[in-house]
């Protein structure tokens, strides 16, 4: 592992958005006061979108073609570069619905430490090693602990905070254990997919005599579970129900968005990168993960009264949809199961995000909006935010044409391509867990609806006040036009997904082969930045 | 205009109306309707020139007014295409779908009172969805069509519904999204298959179907597997027995537009994907499956007749009726023959003028009495007389009354059936064919027995009517009712005169997929049952046999 300044040029708008974010800080006890902070924090996540796309066109370019470049600890590929554009919208979209968060002399903490949270974020979709991954995913977990207890004093809150914050520092100790032991086991490496000369995890353990498998299988399960915590996967998920229903609106919706995107990029990272390809014990362990996972979170969720306990169990069980893929990923590299996974969180993110941002904005501090009762008569009451809240829910539940039922299109091609393959056993446990993912999406149809039919149903029990402000309103009105955006044109977003899957990459013969004539040119326009360009995944 | 312009015009313009009407939010009631109602008249009369256009033979080769459009991008490996186009199967229905629009805004034109732009929005969102169902060739977005008509419907029972509204709407939803995913996974396992056998991924529905005949999907059991998962949602939506228990509850609780419409329409989605994707891509299940789905047919004709005759409640009386006139549909498509797929589509039609108007019928006594108990009326035959007229006509449609549109398409099933039975049945299963068709013929008699029971109990007999209603003046049909009711007792009349006109235009599609099924049916039964190059008897020449007699 090598790092110089090129790899300082990958990383600088992770780098400005630190320095931001701390200038917010020290700022915010100088000048208190909302707006300002609040703008300079969108400004910053615009701007940074704008430069960064103005200026890695050529690497755009590259990665598009297919190229992967291992750059210190960073692999620059097609998922890395989309993911971190990703990243910095959903930063732009938590801060525009935590706009209002928290009491008003906290105010720039809370846009400071999401955008940190951001950072982490983008660290994370290109990490390439151990020790940088680890540090990346803290990046996210140590600011999500402070926006907790900033979200809200009273007790609930206070117990959410300590909740999640120890059970997030044991499932950091387990992700390291895990990762210590990968280390131990690969011969001392801590890059992950690696090139010729500087051997990645799987290379060193093929060049490894027989015999290591089982240590090396522990490593791997401890990853998965300390992951599984990020995604809130069963049996990784008991805090869920418990935080978000003991924090804000808001916060809840951080929690069901941020996490997940660091654990799903980072599973796709370490877990599928360092699996051999003939492995035959990967996908049962997912199998049983994505089995118990969406099961249990949807049928929890049918008899909550907390909308943000119903959305956690649901949050749990989209985790377990995904899980359909990595257990695809594993079974038949080449069917999609990563791509499809990576659309499917694209559009659980917006919808989701989507559902908290207008529960934010019927919410301030003084009240929450909480039961599911609560949103009696909101259709008569505030017409748009019910509107957009049935738009995002049914998503949610993937009722064509909306965008949830791309996500769910794509993961179950995948299924049922492996079914189709007709690999005897594998294929019949495949076509089980296939008709286990309709069969749930039909129990959280029935819990979405349930939701829908109060707003629109019946009549209004108490006065809903929106106090949530222009802010929550508006990144409510931003991920409901994303959805939608992606409901009438999905192509792009597939052919986006199917790009970012690393383990198409490989499949992709042609593509690899192409590569060494376009990096010359892309290290004519592109200089040193992209100019130690290697062949990345062994 | 092209003729493809115009399909895509048909449906986009309900779609756009929808839009038009939120955005009319804030104009009165009559302005809303009014534009609903224009909307549904601009898309029927498109309609209408579509059927004018479609080649009196019925012969489209590769489909009427085809019109593609790449929807994720040419080059993408995903090639799923918005791609429309009719053909003898669809057309009707998709007629259909226009003309009972009409009809279901005119039977709310009075007792829609409260969010009209938003009701009259679901409807036309749900006309669009339905019209794309039956024009979609690209398999996705039949599904995502199939699907979407759950949406406006769940509000238009759940906004506008009666008591149990909230119940009913959830149950609806999810009972047939539980059978429709599982369709869902069939459609992406043909697709699938295609795609391993051919090395081409193609969504597009005639074309997978030209697939399936060059490699049908093998061994057996994986085609068995598929037809079960594509039952799973056709069978709900039809409904067959025993899937039916979430149509009574819909249907009473139902606004009367949401029944006329769910009862004219949507079932026959289920019938239609039948055809469309059991019988004309998986021949050889269909051939296995064909007794157990003759028996399903069969016990579903006689249940919802005896149920119907139990019930008290008028709409809950026609709900099981549609339960017992699907199962016609069923049988005579399950036959397997010309003359019963021919008479099965043509009762989806008959079924779905007749009943639409019933359950029209039911909703206007309803805004009268605000009862639907049969118990409390009698002899309103002496009050309403032109309702009870219409009444009565819908009513001997709906039992077959020669003359009348029931009549053609109730003898056609009956036929193809016992022509299955005794003409050209596989020898293993002729013993029970026999006595599904006794049984099947047996369900006419109740039929006739409930409706005219019902006729003679609610609109003869002394008068009687619940006495909360001598408060406001009994009126008979207005002008808005007669409208909705008008054309399609001119439509009862035409199909049961001229039934060869409907006919014609259906035959060459439905001969396509009778061919298929015929051929796995021969495979099965392990030799050529009939003699080799033997003709099927011609419906034209039975059709015009039955109304020579009918004249004299």
């Amino acid at each position: 592992m090598f790092v110089d300044l090129s790899t300082i040029g990958l990383v600088w708008p992770e780098f400005i958005l630190i320095l931001i974010a701390a200038w917010i800080y020290v700022g915010g006890t100088l000048a208190p006061g909302r707006t300002t902070w609040n703008v300079l924090a969108w400004s910053t996540y615009l701007v940074v979108f704008l430069v960064m796309l103005k200026n890695e066109r050529a690497l755009w370019h590259d990665v598009a073609a297919g190229l992967v470049a291992i750059n210190g600890p960073l692999i620059v590929d097609y998922l890395g570069q989309v993911s971190r554009y990703g990243c910095l919208l959903l930063g732009l979209l938590i801060t525009m619905i935590a706009s209002r968060a928290g009491a008003e002399r906290l105010a720039t903490e809370v846009s400071g430490t999401i955008m940190m949270l951001v950072a982490g974020l983008m660290l994370v979709c290109r990490a390439n090693e151990l020790v940088f991954l680890f540090v990346a995913l803290e990046l996210i977990s140590v600011p999500t602990y402070v926006l907790l207890f900033l979200g809200r004093a009273d007790r609930a809150s206070g117990e959410a905070t300590v909740k999640y914050f120890f059970l997030s520092l044991i499932a950091s100790a387990m992700l390291l254990y895990g990762m210590s032991t990968l280390y131990g086991v690969a011969d001392g490496t801590t890059v992950i997919s690696g090139t010729a000369e500087v051997p990645g995890i799987r290379g060193a353990l093929d060049r490894l005599p027989a015999g290591h498998t089982s240590l090396f299988l522990i490593g791997w399960v401890m990853v998965v579970c300390g992951l599984g915590f990020k995604i809130a996967a069963v049996p990784f998920h008991f805090y869920a129900p418990d935080v978000y229903e003991g924090t804000t609106n808001i916060n809840a919706g951080l929690l069901a968005v941020a996490p997940k995107v660091a654990g799903i990029l980072a599973l796709i990272r370490l877990v599928l990168a360092v699996v051999p390809a003939d492995a035959a014990w990967g996908w049962p362990l997912m199998w049983v993960l994505a089995m118990l996972t969406m099961t249990w979170g949807n049928v929890c969720a049918l008899w909550q009264q907390n909308l943000r306990r119903l959305m956690a169990f649901s949050s749990v069980a989209h985790a377990g949809y995904m899980l359909i893929g990595f257990t695809v990923a594993l079974v038949a590299p080449a069917a999609g199961g990563v791509g499809a996974t990576l659309l499917y969180l694209t559009v659980y993110a917006l919808a989701g995000l989507g559902v908290f941002a207008a529960l934010a904005y019927l919410s301030d501090e003084r009240h929450e909006v909480d039961g599911v009762a609560e949103l009696a008569g909101l259709a008569r009451s505030h017409p748009w935010v019910a509107g957009a809240l049935a738009f995002c829910l049914f998503s949610l539940a993937g009722i064509p044409p909306l965008a949830g039922f791309w996500g769910k299109l794509a993961l179950f091609t995948g299924a049922v391509r492996v079914v189709l393959a007709g690999d005897g056993g594998v294929s019949s446990w495949l076509l089980v867990l296939a008709v286990t993912g309709v069969l749930n999406a039909v129990i959280a149809a029935a819990y979405y609806l349930r939701v829908i039919g109060v707003m629109y149903f019946t009549a209004p029990v108490t006065r809903v006040a929106a106090p949530g402000g222009m802010g929550a309103m508006l990144g409510t009105l931003a991920c409901t036009l994303l959805v939608l955006v992606l409901s009438v044109w999905p192509g792009l977003a597939f052919r986006m997904a199917d790009a970012a899957d690393p383990l198409l990459r490989q499949a992709r013969p042609a593509v690899v082969a192409a590569w060494r004539m376009e990096a010359s040119a892309a290290f004519a326009h592109d200089g040193d930045l992209a100019g130690r360009w290697q062949k990345g995944g062994d | 205009m092209t003729t493809g312009h115009l399909l895509v015009s048909t449906i986009l313009v309900p779609l756009v109306g929808a839009g038009l009407l939120c955005g009319l939010s804030r104009l009165g009631r009559s302005v809303v309707r009014r534009t609903a109602l224009g909307v549904t008249l601009v898309t029927f009369t498109l309609t209408c020139v579509l059927v004018a256009r479609f080649p009196a033979d019925g012969v489209v080769g590769d489909g009427f007014g085809v019109t593609t459009w790449a929807w994720f991008g040419a080059e993408a490996p995903w090639n799923i295409r918005l791609s429309v186009g009719l053909d003898g199967l669809g057309l009707w229905l998709f007629a259909l779908s226009s003309l009972l629009m009409c009809t279901a805004v005119l039977v709310s034109w009075e007792s829609i009172d409260r969010d009209e732009p938003l009701f009259y929005a679901m409807l036309l969102l749900l006309e669009a969805g339905c019209l794309g169902v039956f024009a979609a060739r690209d398999i996705i977005l039949f599904y995502i069509c199939f699907e979407f008509t759950l949406i406006p419907l769940f509000f238009l029972i759940g906004i506008w519904g009666s008591e149990q509204r909230q119940y009913a709407a959830r149950k609806f939803f999810v009972y047939t999204l539980a059978g429709s995913l599982l369709t869902f996974l069939s459609l992406l396992a043909v697709v699938f298959w295609v795609a391993q056998h051919t090395g081409r991924l193609t969504f597009s529905i005639p074309e997978l179907t030209a697939s399936l005949r060059t490699h049908p999907l093998q061994p057996v059991s994986w085609q068995l597997a598929v037809f079960a998962g594509l039952f799973a949602g056709f069978a709900i939506k039809v409904p067959l027995f025993p899937l039916h228990t979430w149509l009574p509850l819909a249907h009473v609780q139902a606004p009367t537009a949401g029944s006329v419409f769910l009862a004219g329409i949507l079932l026959k989605i289920g019938t239609y994907g039948f055809v469309r994707f059991n019988m004309a891509m998986l021949p050889d299940a269909t051939a296995m499956c064909m007794p157990v789905m003759l028996w399903l047919a069969v016990a579903g004709i006689l249940y919802g007749a005896l149920v119907a005759l139990a019930q008290r409640d008028m709409k809950r009386l026609i709900a099981y009726s549609s339960v017992s006139h699907l199962g016609y549909c069923m049988l005579g498509l399950f036959a397997l023959n010309r003359l019963g797929m021919q008479g099965g589509t043509l009762q989806m039609i008959n079924h779905g003028i007749s009943t639409g108007a019933l359950f029209g019928l039911i909703g206007m006594l309803y805004d009268r009495y605000h009862t639907r108990e049969i118990r409390q009326l009698g002899g309103l035959a002496r009050r309403l007389p032109w309702l009870a007229c219409f009444m009565l006509v819908f009513t001997l449609s709906s039992i077959g009354l020669p003359g009348l549109n029931g009549f053609p398409g109730e003898f056609l099933v009956l036929l193809g059936m016992f022509q299955r039975a005794w003409g050209d049945a596989p020898v293993v299963e002729s013993g029970q064919l026999h006595v599904i068709s006794v049984l099947a013929v047996s369900g006419v008699v109740l039929g006739a027995w409930y409706m005219l029971w019902l006729v003679q109990r609610v609109f003869f007999g002394p008068l009687r009517e619940p006495r909360a209603a001598a408060a406001h003046p009994i009126t008979d049909l207005k002008r808005h009712e007669l409208a909705a009711l008008a054309p399609l007792a001119a439509l009862v009349v035409w199909i049961g005169m001229h039934p060869a006109f409907f006919l014609q235009r259906m035959a060459p599609t439905l001969d396509g997929v009778t061919a298929v099924t015929q051929e796995s049916l021969r495979n099965r039964a392990g030799s050529v049952a009939r003699m080799p190059g033997a003709p099927e008897p011609d419906v034209a020449q039975v059709v015009r046999q039955e109304g020579s007699t009918r004249v004299r």
